[in-house]
């Protein structure tokens, strides 16, 4: 007989290193053409990194997200990046890239601010168009000002900036400390079947509520919620990684690792809670390991709601759960133990 | 052995030892190297192409098997300067992240489609269950496949 069960599981998740040094940099190059070039040692892994870090500089300077051409990866061309790791680079390198292109920004006011007769801090950037706050028939296309910026100041609009998010190693005689610079948080819900004569768990949905921020892309960071989902769904029933007495791994292939396909892949509902961090570029933290934490401790949640046993090593396969069930039956003496 | 392969509604030739399988004979004698090597023993269908319409794993089945029948890559959909409309709804749905199964999962689903062009959320499912994708949880894929087939474009859909 299947049993329907439902379980939920919070998550809070820091961002970037505990207390160590984990700084990003960048420099920001407003051009002649009004568009504007990164340089950003980061790294696009597919999480849509570079779609982000574009958003927020272009953001900050008043143009399109089409319009910045982000040069990545190399550090032949660009500072170097701690990395791609620790949910880290919407926060530590996108504040590094708007800390940049504000100074950039600055110049192109600075400039700007004579030729159409006002103070520099009466100026913002907006709509590819540099222009007076409150008067925005006031205003000069932001490539014509790079280029006066350039060949008639002789102060080409660049900015470079790094960013290390604040930390506090803990005190050894008090235990305090401030370990990260900022945290996410998430509950998610699962909603699963067991089978009791097999042992068998399906998940059928996950409800998943995550905060991270101002969501600067809202569809990708849906993208790595389904993808942490599915991780954690893994996690949670399927992967083990097995080795031999030697310690040679036994499974070391797809055919024995046992990875979610598609028909393993829940119905999935994201929920991005809106919030906003005052040190984080336009509010925003991070989304990517978080979305896989709280997935296998809500499923294992389900399956002792759903039959009234609790898995405590993951996987929990069909077995493991089938196992449990038998002795629960044992010590309910209803069927005797095997 | 010489083998000739129409592929991508081409004819093309390539001199290759009888052991040399069509994902290999695609990707190093033919230059086309949209099917990806992932497991290289039939589990992961980065390597999905069709033969005569069919999906198949390209590491698996001998270049010479393959010779005298229709093959079609991801080349033969669409390029950068032109998407197919199935390419262009994965694009619109943000269905990949690291990208390294879209070909092999854009091959499945329009084998699917162009068999199948009202597919059920199960049938997707199941048409896509050989293709294994480690980041994006499959959601946005399974989404692009149905709305490709609640628009009714599939029939649209031709090499």
């Amino acid at each position: 007989m299947r049993h329907r069960g439902r379980g939920i599981a919070c998550m809070w998740y820091p961002i970037g290193f505990t207390v160590a040094a984990n700084p990003s940099a960048a420099v920001v190059k407003v051009n002649e053409d009004g568009s504007a070039t990164v340089l950003t040692g980061t790294v696009e892994t597919g999480q849509g990194a570079l779609t982000v870090l574009g958003q927020i500089a272009a953001e900050e300077l008043g143009i399109a997200a089409d319009d910045v051409h982000l040069v990545s990866g190399d550090t032949d061309a660009t500072p170097m990046d701690t990395g791609a790791i620790a949910s880290r680079t919407t926060y530590v390198t996108g504040n590094a890239i708007q800390m940049a292109a504000a100074e950039a920004k600055k110049i192109l006011f600075e400039v700007a601010a004579p030729m159409l007769g006002v103070r520099p801090e009466q100026l913002e950037a907006r709509d590819r168009r540099i222009q007076v706050i409150g008067f925005p028939q006031k205003n000069l296309p932001i490539g014509e000002v790079a280029h006066h910026a350039q060949v008639v100041m002789g102060r080409p609009p660049l900015g470079s900036a790094s960013y290390n998010p604040p930390t506090v190693a803990m005190d050894p005689e008090t235990g305090q400390g401030k370990p990260f610079s900022t945290y996410v948080y998430a509950a998610q819900v699962a909603e699963v079947e067991v089978d009791d004569e097999t042992g068998e768990v399906e998940v059928l949905r996950i409800v998943a509520a995550h905060d991270c921020g101002t969501p600067i892309n809202p569809t990708l960071v849906e993208g790595q919620v389904e993808g942490g989902i599915s991780m954690g769904v893994g996690l949670a029933l399927q992967e083990e990684i097995l080795f031999d007495a030697e310690g040679r791994q036994i499974n070391p292939n797809l055919t024995n690792y046992i990875m979610p396909t598609s028909l393993d892949m829940p119905e999935v509902e994201v929920d991005i809670v809106k919030n906003y961090d005052p040190t984080g570029p336009f509010g925003a933290k991070g989304v990517g390991e978080p979305t896989s934490v709280p997935t296998a401790a809500a499923i294992a949640n389900a399956i002792y709601d759903a039959v009234g046993v609790r898995i405590h090593s993951l996987p929990a396969t069909s077995e493991k759960v089938l196992m449990a069930l038998r002795e629960k039956r044992a010590m309910q003496k209803q069927i005797p133990a095997e | 052995m010489e083998i000739t392969i129409r592929v991508n509604g081409q004819e093309r030739t390539a001199s290759v030892p009888p052991e040399t399988t069509l994902l290999t004979m695609l990707r190093a004698n033919l230059g086309l190297t949209g099917a990806k090597l992932g497991c290289d023993v039939g589990d992961c269908g980065a390597c999905s192409v069709l033969v005569d319409g069919e999906p198949v794993n390209a590491c698996l089945m001998l270049a010479a098997q393959a010779a005298g029948r229709d093959v079609l890559t991801i080349e033969g959909l669409g390029d950068f300067q032109e998407l197919s409309p199935l390419q262009e709804m994965f694009e619109l749905f943000s269905s990949f992240q690291c990208g390294f199964c879209a070909p092999g999962m854009i091959i499945s689903a329009k084998a699917l489609l162009d068999k199948t062009p009202n597919p059920t959320a199960a049938e997707v499912r199941e048409a896509l269950s050989g293709n294994l994708c480690r980041c994006t949880g499959y959601t946005k894929i399974i989404d692009a496949v149905m709305e490709m087939a609640s628009r009714g474009a599939a029939e649209s859909e031709r090499a």
